[in-house]
């Protein structure tokens, strides 16, 4: 289908479905009978998708319904905590839960959550008419089971990004500079070598001209897991090392001699290679984590870097947190070669897709009332309100939609990419032991970053004691 | 009486009060400054003020409810432990009870367990063993008041027992002489006597209660939550609000300054002896 | 004397809820010490394995790392506030004009809570941009990095914690001097003691017992640090300030290694009672005979 007759097409969609929500209230109205007056409990992090679930569309459900929701909104690590520990003992005290992409393996693994498709499918009486698994994006297969039932409601998704400066890019006199200086024009990177020409060319162009300018930025936190993740989800993988370079079908192998890639001689380029940029990078790099890589490059202080989606949406567009506003340029990040052919196969991918759902405890009390929430959650016509109100979307239809595509134009044709090229962009791989092996790792990348050890001898120990580890766990026999 | 100097005190606190409060003032810069700003060279003068993030803060009505969730476990529990800390100063103090140094060593233990671990077994507690029908003492007030005292008591006993042995024993045993009961040699005797030491621990155990996080974090989830657990939802993965949280921090200084202007005061008030000491 | 049955009886409530809130939780700790138990291992469920926990921990060069670094802040930081708290409070006893307001400036840092602390010192002193480099830079040239520098990192934790907690030091001690009988000083001024024979021979024996609990009081605290060091430094550069409360942490969540994060706590538990016995008994039992 071509893109105008795609955009026609759902634009009816919109329409129709709007009309069809009038009609929809008495379903819910009907549906919710049973459960009027009940209090449904979640538990998620603070992020603005899930307040807008809190703020806006918990009230709307109670008004339409009767059914509370109260929403607990915490820190992240808190969340987990919380999660688990309800969901481990037993106790039932939340009806929802937030499901990270990289949690839901670990989730699946011990039958947690309740089964969303079979609970429709057993119960018709509450299956909303407008509500369609087929309506979500690709990213909804992440939190299916082997059967491909579904497990978890998805409620937003972002990919990780290569953010450059259009107005540095786009400066006459910086470009006749970098052509002088390198050959070449100076466009968005397409290869790693590029990208470091680049850097290289800002930062010194910061510290000749005295400006508070650097060449690109860098997660590169020496205590905080934040470095390790951007290591492993968005640099490794465009040298073509996949799933932290350890084999799942291959005993859980993570070193090169027992098949696995975690301290293969890419996985090292890419080491080496991500710690020169951070030799270029910011002076506060080092205590950088998500947080400070987004403000570093919101305050104009990196010319590019790799971004979160969530903070490329702001950084784009809200005067009051950046500094940078309209010269954001959005591309994909800049790789080895075959991995583009890997990403295209679906034999490995070029960056980290990320997002999460919301499900159900299985020792959950109220069930149903939950699973009617998370469907009017679900519905088309909540969506582009909430793209916009945090910059997520899980729907096909969503990109379409008026005002998410006047978005769009403001954040410099970022979902234009998250649709068309999302597909390239993975999840976390899926693993149920995915804290547990970071956490056993992650000294030891701290020592390489401090440089206490190399980083040949660091990855070798990493790979060493992310076996030790998994044998530890029990899934490497 | 020594020749005290006391523009020197004045000139020596002012310069100690100025590193004590340029935190709290750097706690203020960062509540009125936009996030980008904080990212660039720092002045200490504040030359503008941005006042949203005070907007979004005082037009947030659940943290108004954090906040008085807060100030009743807080007072409720400083109020707990300095009382019966105090009762069981007084028995250990007084009475000769049968292995009582080691139940006073005993209590201070309870405070040295590290939080993490312990709070599966708190939360089993709460959430299992204090189950009547439907109601858990699991995210009520009560609850975290009763919890706090793993860590509040114990402090309450170890800092009050030097000042009930203070007090000389011929004081309550005259009283006793007379007739008096033990009640009455404890309210009439004593407690004007200990209360420097009892507006301390007060203070004290206030702050400890006030500032707590981990138990507040694991142990509440929508009706006892406490300040500082709002203020862990500004630290996401998405990134810090770094302004929003200060401006909470700075609201949240006014109850815990006032609490403190109305026991502070007891600390000297007791006070009958004269203040050359070494 | 009186009846020692009202003496129990005012011991009772403190004895019950230490016993229910305090004892229960330890016995279930010390139960799961000899369990492997990780939900998110290949075998989720509860199994005993003896003491193959604590044999573990014999060997675990980070647990080992962990309790070095700690110490070393501990004692840093307990010696200084004892310091500068004792002669703090001796100074907030003179009579100068604004005592009251000096003495509650003082005690604000009690009231900013840890992880605001940590945040705002996480601020002040991010690399090149925090008030703290940027002045070291602007007046001696001197770079100061916390995300490279170990020792950086290791002295900030230190400062952070002496700023926050020296004024609980400072109260304590004014309520036992306050509470100080005067006669023992008026006899050694007539009698023309020195200031330091003062010090050292009436004033020190006479707080003592408040001195120990002041510093037990730190030491556990500092020992059971989390949110603030977690704020500031994450337990970095590497592992300079994963101390034993944050390296617990990290093993009990991110990790839900329940196991062996309980033996490491009944471990770091009973060298704590230990230290704190040992300090008890070398300074408190000679004065009790």
């Amino acid at each position: 289908m071509s893109f105008s007759l795609k955009a026609g097409a759902s634009a009816l969609a919109i329409l129709l479905s709007a009309g069809a929500a009038l009609a929809d209230d008495a379903f819910w109205k009907k549906a919710a009978e049973p459960y009027k007056g009940m209090t449904l409990r979640g538990v998620t992090e603070a992020t603005p998708p899930s307040n807008y679930i809190s703020d806006v569309i918990a009230k709307e459900f109670e008004e339409l319904t009767g059914i509370r929701v109260e929403i607990e909104t915490t820190s992240w690590d808190q969340m987990y905590t919380k999660a688990i520990q309800d969901m481990e003992a037993g106790t039932g005290i939340y009806d929802m839960v937030y499901i990270e992409q990289d949690i839901i393996y670990a989730y699946l693994s011990r039958d947690f959550l309740v089964n969303t498709t079979q609970k429709l499918a057993d119960n018709a009486a509450l299956k909303a008419p407008n509500y369609d698994e087929a309506n979500f994006t690709t990213f909804a297969n992440y939190f299916k089971g082997d059967n491909g039932d579904l497990f978890g409601i998805p409620m937003e998704a972002f990919i990780k990004l290569y953010l450059y400066r259009t107005d540095l890019f786009g400066d006459a006199d910086i470009q006749a500079a970098f052509k002088e200086k390198t050959g070449r024009d100076l466009v968005p990177a397409k290869t790693h070598a590029e990208y470091a020409e680049i850097a290289q060319f800002f930062t010194d162009y910061g510290q000749a001209n005295d400006m508070e300018l650097w060449g690109t930025t860098a997660q590169a936190h020496t205590g905080h897991v934040a470095s390790w993740y951007e290591y492993y989800e968005s640099v490794a993988p465009t040298f073509g090392v996949y799933n932290w370079g350890i084999d799942a079908d291959n005993n859980y192998a993570a070193s090169v001699e027992n098949g696995g890639q975690m301290n293969s001689p890419e996985a090292l380029a890419a080491m080496e290679w991500w710690l020169s940029m951070r030799d270029i990078a910011p002076p506060e790099s080092p205590a950088s984590t998500w947080t400070e890589v987004g403000t570093t490059f919101a305050a104009g202080r990196a010319a590019q870097g790799l971004v979160y989606g969530e903070n490329a949406a702001w950084i784009a567009s809200d005067e009051s947190k950046s500094r940078v506003v309209g010269n954001v340029g959005v591309a994909l990040p800049p790789l080895a070669e075959g991995v583009m052919a890997d990403a295209e196969s679906g034999a490995g991918y070029i960056g980290y897709y990320d997002g999460g759902a919301f499900g159900i405890p299985v020792t959950s009390k109220n069930k149903e009332a939950a699973i009617l929430f998370l469907q009017y959650m679900a519905q088309e016509e909540v969506q582009p309100g909430w793209a916009v109100a945090a910059p997520r979307i899980t729907h096909t239809a969503t990109y379409e939609a008026p005002e998410v595509q006047a978005m769009n134009e403001e954040l410099g044709g970022y979902y234009d990419l998250l649709r068309d090229q999302g597909y390239l962009f993975a999840g976390a791989p899926p693993y149920p032991f995915h804290a547990q092996v970071r956490e056993a790792t992650a000294p030891i990348f701290f020592n390489i970053l401090l440089g206490e050890v190399s980083p040949k001898d660091g990855l070798d120990q990493m790979a060493a004691a992310a076996e030790a580890e998994l044998k530890n766990l029990g899934y490497r026999k | 009486m020594r020749r005290d100097r006391p523009w020197l005190n004045v000139l020596f606190w002012v310069a100690m009060s100025f590193v004590t409060l340029f935190p709290i003032y750097w706690l203020f810069v960062i509540s009125v400054k936009p996030a980008v700003d904080l990212f660039s060279t720092p002045e200490v003068i504040l030359t503008s003020f941005y006042w949203d993030n005070y907007a979004e803060v005082l037009s947030d009505r659940t943290l108004r409810r954090y906040m008085a969730n807060s100030i009743i476990i807080s007072t409720g529990n400083a109020f707990l432990c300095t009382t019966l800390g105090f009762f069981a100063c007084y028995a250990l103090s007084r009475f000769d009870l049968g292995g009582k140094e080691s139940v006073f060593f005993w209590t201070i233990t309870n405070r040295m367990a590290p939080p993490a671990v312990f709070l599966l077994p708190f939360f089993l507690l709460l959430t299992q063993v204090f189950k009547i029908g439907d109601f858990i003492l699991y995210d009520t007030k009560i609850g975290m008041i009763l919890i706090y005292c793993t860590f509040n008591l114990p402090f309450a006993i170890w800092t009050l027992r030097p000042t009930v042995d203070g007090i000389p024993k011929e004081l309550d045993e005259a009283a006793v002489m007379d007739g008096a009961s033990t009640w009455k040699v404890i309210t009439q005797i004593i407690f004007p006597l200990c209360r420097p030491g009892l507006a301390v621990t007060l203070i004290l155990t206030w702050v400890f209660a006030w500032n707590e996080f981990l138990l507040a974090a694991t142990l509440t989830s929508f009706n006892a939550r406490t300040l500082t657990t709002g203020l862990s939802e500004y630290v996401t993965t998405t990134g810090t609000e770094w302004g929003v949280m200060a401006s909470i921090a700075v609201i949240t200084l006014i109850p815990a300054l006032i609490v403190f202007a109305l026991v502070q005061r007891h600390i000297v008030s007791g006070l009958t002896f004269g203040a050359v000491k070494g | 004397m009186q009846s020692n049955r009202m003496g129990w009886i005012l011991l009772a409530p403190t004895l019950f809820l230490l016993g229910v809130f305090g004892v229960v939780p330890f016995l279930y700790v010390l139960w799961l010490a000899f369990q492997r138990w990780n939900p998110f291992g290949a075998n989720p469920d509860i199994v005993y394995i003896g003491a193959d926990n604590f044999r573990r921990l014999v060997f675990d060069a980070e647990f080992l790392a962990s309790v070095g670094a700690t110490s070393g802040f501990v004692v840093f930081a307990v010696v200084s506030e004892l310091i500068l708290g004792y002669f703090l409070a001796q100074a907030l006893m003179k009579n100068f004009p604004g005592k009251a307001w000096f003495r509650t400036i003082h005690t604000l840092p009690l009231i900013v809570a840890p992880i605001v602390v940590g945040s705002v010192w996480r601020l002040m002193t991010t690399p090149s941009i925090g008030i703290i480099p940027h002045l070291l830079d602007e007046w001696f040239g001197f770079q100061m990095n916390i995300g490279t520098s170990a020792p950086t990192a290791f002295l900030l934790t230190i400062i952070m914690d002496v700023w926050h907690w020296t004024p609980l030091v400072t109260l304590t001690l004014i309520a036992a001097l306050v509470s100080l009988p005067p006669d023992p000083f008026e006899q050694a001024q007539i009698d023309g003691a020195s200031k330091s024979q003062i010090f050292w021979y009436i004033t020190l024996p006479m707080i003592q017992p408040a001195i120990l609990a002041t510093v037990f009081i730190r030491l556990m605290d500092a020992l059971r640090t989390v949110d603030e060091v977690w704020m500031l430094t994450g337990g970095g550069p590497g592992a300079a300030t994963r101390y034993v409360g944050l390296h617990i942490w990290k093993i009990v969540f991110p990790k839900t290694d329940y196991g062996y994060g309980a033996t490491i706590s009944v471990v770091v538990l009973y060298l704590t009672i230990v230290v704190c016995w040992l300090l008890y008994v070398a300074l408190l039992a000679p004065r009790n005979k």
